[in-house]
């Protein structure tokens, strides 16, 4: 059985990098079919499982295939295709075409041949058969909200850091990162990025016994520092990427571009409340909270990073030349290690973990039930008459 | 081209189509992506790791028609002693695609892994060509089951002790108990769909009507179709329109299958949904607010023609089936109109029926004296209307044999 996760020689060395395209070129590729199915489904009013659900087997699909055998725009329309009929939320094809007609160039448009209808059809059953039919796909935003609910805290900043967590995911689908990481470890790392660049600490929570030295610690184990550290890069590199179009030789952008970023956006009065059990819409255009990062998808292209910014969080070693703490933060804390080096000598697979409750799936057989053949422990009489 | 061993190996035919998908130094994305008939040869040469061909078996012959293809028996090429169940995907005529309701059935199977729940083994494809338009067509890759209840139920020599029938029953609510527990309504139940392989290892099968439901903390009642079920194992909630049901459908079934282990052909055999709500007020009693106080709420309620004054008879009705006064006491609480009273799978499995003498024993040693593989779909039509009917086996005809067993064709 093929796991659906590659440590990061692997994703170097994708087919579409066999076919020649380059790395950046490839992640470029892989972030705009991200977010014409994110952008279309959002136009559809889809959930955010079912666009989430859609871009994990998109980034799926170009583990086997390459981006110069289907191009990337028609594959991300099946995609979510797929994944509407997946999670009940089924859009009629022609209308998904249509939609993703509208948010791209015509030019871009071309790559749907003279039948686009036909063409994801016929690529339905490639991306199924690419798949394996492993249809049922998990999401970080189930945990994010579980976990939210054991932690302790000021209501509203814990609801700001949540808020703040759920638009990080909702970027990290135009990474790789659901290809390296289980969901609960995505969860866990986009929500200890919030609660930094939230000023939100978490120093006690449900459920905390003397074994767990962060809250995570009740729900994954083994997750090192440094690898929630390299996770929230991944996504903090989304903001400092130019969406213009890059020559495939061309130098690779600045990499101080994070420090170079301008400080937290002021805030702009919006307030809205966010219920744990009524998770806020991908489809929002920003995220209600007024000092909540700016970054909705439409947001990253051209414009500047806005979030970017919140690297300053992070210890100066980590953005480049040093710069000092931001002055809400009394200084970097103790745990924070230096990040790698450069951002992908980082070759070997950490660690694997398990996690310590195993949420929901996979299916299991209840305990209470009795097992064939034995009297149950508590068996009420019922006279026959 | 030569066939790759890996995926990641295959090399892209650039080179056998000079020109064919521009220069592979082009900086625009869309020059670099293949034509047509590069594409096409792509799609046929391309071991896709993830999904076998059908090739790999050898279909042995047709055993029955499921909720959307037909259903094949065939051997493993790899491994001639190993039988598998093969079920076509159809898909001719779909406008959206692979069908929403095959996808709904793979992955609740992909959920579901239980000894009484058939075993999805893989997705298997045939090899896309010129001939299919470059589009497969798949195959859901079960273990195969040597029979199903409604087939050896159709056959007299089929005979089951009651140790046996508790066995039956047992496993079918395990099966229930497993399945609800994972939040899944099967809603298709019947004899049919209720596979037993040669060792008297009962399966669930055919979750083509299958969903998940919830139960809803939010108190927004579920919108389900109530199309669903055989009409003659259609409980009463649905007949009257409820569209916020569960798991206590599937349980109204398998009082019906269970009364069947004795009656040997279906209980109530209507013809229509309104003659279904008679046979059902006939066995159990006028459907009234006095037994089911919500009943009132249902859409068809007023609509359907209610019979009035009907005494409730299950016990009265079975006893001179099932003789036995657990089984009895059993199915008056699985044939209960009022869902919401209706005993659940683990209500159900808790009842004495099961922990008294004669103990559920294994069916093995009796369907070892059988071997010919009964399947509902192989056996004669079962007359409807008739509950004592007991239908005559044809004489086996077939040339194919595993094991021993027979495949009957007629």
């Amino acid at each position: 059985m093929p796991g659906w996760y590659y440590d990061k020689k692997e994703l170097r060395h994708s087919p579409s990098a066999q076919d020649g395209i380059d790395y950046k070129t490839e992640m470029r590729y892989r972030k705009e079919g991200a977010r014409l199915i994110i952008n279309t489904g959002s136009k559809m009013d889809l959930g955010y499982n079912t666009m989430a659900t859609g871009v994990v087997y998109y980034h799926r699909f170009y583990m086997f295939h390459s981006f110069k055998q289907f191009p990337r725009y028609v594959t991300a329309c099946c995609c979510l295709f797929l994944a509407g009929k997946v999670e009940e939320t089924p859009k009629k094809c022609k209308d998904i075409i249509k939609t993703a007609k509208s948010l791209l160039t015509d030019q871009k448009f071309t790559t749907f041949g003279e039948d686009p209808k036909e063409e994801v059809m016929t690529l339905e059953r490639i991306l199924l058969q690419t798949i394996k039919f492993d249809l049922q796909v998990e999401h970080p935003y189930q945990y994010l909200l579980k976990y939210a609910k054991c932690l302790k805290g000021d209501k509203q900043k814990l609801q700001k850091m949540v808020q703040m967590a759920w638009t990080f995911v909702n970027d990290s689908l135009c990474t790789t990162l659901a290809l390296q990481w289980e969901p609960e470890i995505i969860a866990v790392a986009l929500m200890y990025l919030a609660g930094k660049l939230s000023k939100f600490e978490v120093v006690d929570w449900m459920g905390r016994n003397t074994k767990h030295c962060r809250w995570w610690d009740m729900f994954v184990e083994d997750v090192t520092m440094d690898l929630l550290e390299d996770i929230c890069h991944q996504v903090l590199d989304l903001y400092s990427q130019s969406d213009a179009p890059i020559h495939p030789d061309s130098p690779p952008l600045h990499s101080n571009a994070k420090q170079q970023m301008p400080s937290l956006r002021p805030s702009n009065g919006q307030e809205k409340t966010l219920s744990p059990d009524r998770p806020p819409s991908v489809n929002a255009k920003g995220p209600p909270l007024s000092d909540v990062p700016q970054f909705p998808y439409q947001t990253f292209t051209g414009a500047p990073p806005p979030a970017a910014a919140y690297a300053s969080v992070f210890p100066s070693s980590m953005a480049g030349p040093p710069g000092g703490p931001p002055p809400h933060l009394s200084g970097p804390p103790p745990h924070i290690a230096a990040p790698p080096p450069a951002v992908f000598s980082y070759v070997n697979h950490p660690p694997p973990f398990s996690t310590v409750v195993p949420p929901g799936a996979p299916p299991y057989f209840p305990a209470n039930a009795p097992p064939p053949g034995q009297p149950p422990q508590h068996r009420p009489y019922y006279p026959p008459q | 081209m030569k066939m790759q061993t890996s995926s990641r190996d295959l090399e892209h035919n650039q080179n056998h189509h000079p020109g064919s998908s521009g220069s592979a130094t082009g900086t625009h994305p869309h020059s670099t992506t293949m034509n047509m008939r590069d594409k096409e040869k792509y799609i046929e040469t391309f071991l896709f790791p993830n999904c076998d061909l059908t090739e790999k078996y050898e279909k042995v012959t047709k055993i029955g028609q499921g909720t959307f293809g037909e259903v094949f028996k065939a051997r493993d090429k790899s491994n001639p002693k190993k039988f598998v169940a093969m079920k076509k995907v159809l898909m001719d005529n779909e406008k959206e695609g692979f069908p929403i309701t095959a996808l709904r059935e793979i992955r609740i199977l992909q959920l579901l892994k239980h000894e009484n729940v058939v075993n999805l083994i893989e997705i298997c494809r045939t090899q896309a060509s010129q001939h299919n338009r470059y589009r497969s067509t798949f195959y859901l890759v079960f273990d195969f089951c040597e029979h199903d209840l409604a087939g050896l139920l159709s056959n007299v020599n089929v005979k089951f002790s009651l140790g046996e029938i508790k066995k039956v029953v047992q496993q079918l609510l395990n099966g229930l108990y497993y399945i609800h527990s994972n939040k899944i309504l099967h809603r298709d139940m019947k004899a049919a769909n209720v596979l037993i392989t040669k060792n008297g290892v009962l399966k669930l099968a055919d979750f083509g009507l299958a969903r998940a439901f919830s139960t809803n903390k939010s108190g927004v009642p579920n919108r389900f179709t109530n199309r669903v079920v055989t009409l003659w194992y259609r409980p009463p909630e649905l007949l009257l329109g409820e569209r916020n049901y569960g798991p206590p459908v599937d349980l109204w079934g398998a009082g019906c299958i269970m009364a069947e282990m004795w009656t040997r052909s279906p209980i109530m055999q209507g013809n229509s949904e309104q003659h279904q709500l008679t046979l059902i007020s006939q066995l159990c009693g006028s459907i009234t607010p006095a037994v089911w106080p919500t009943v009132e709420t249902l859409d068809l309620y007023k609509k359907m023609d209610m019979p009035q004054k009907q005494k409730r008879k299950v016990k009265e009705r079975l006893t001179p089936y099932l003789k036995d006064p657990y089984a009895c006491d059993l199915l008056d609480k699985l044939l209960v109109l009022d869902p919401s009273k209706r005993a659940d799978a683990d209500t159900a499995l808790n009842h004495d029926f099961f922990w008294t003498d004669p103990m559920p024993c294994d069916l093995g040693k009796m369907l070892g004296n059988h071997t010919t593989s009964m399947f509902e779909f192989l056996a004669p039509p079962r007359r409807a209307n008739q509950m004592r009917h007991h239908s005559m086996p044809r004489p086996a005809a077939s040339t194919i044999t595993d094991g021993g067993y027979q495949d009957r064709v007629f």
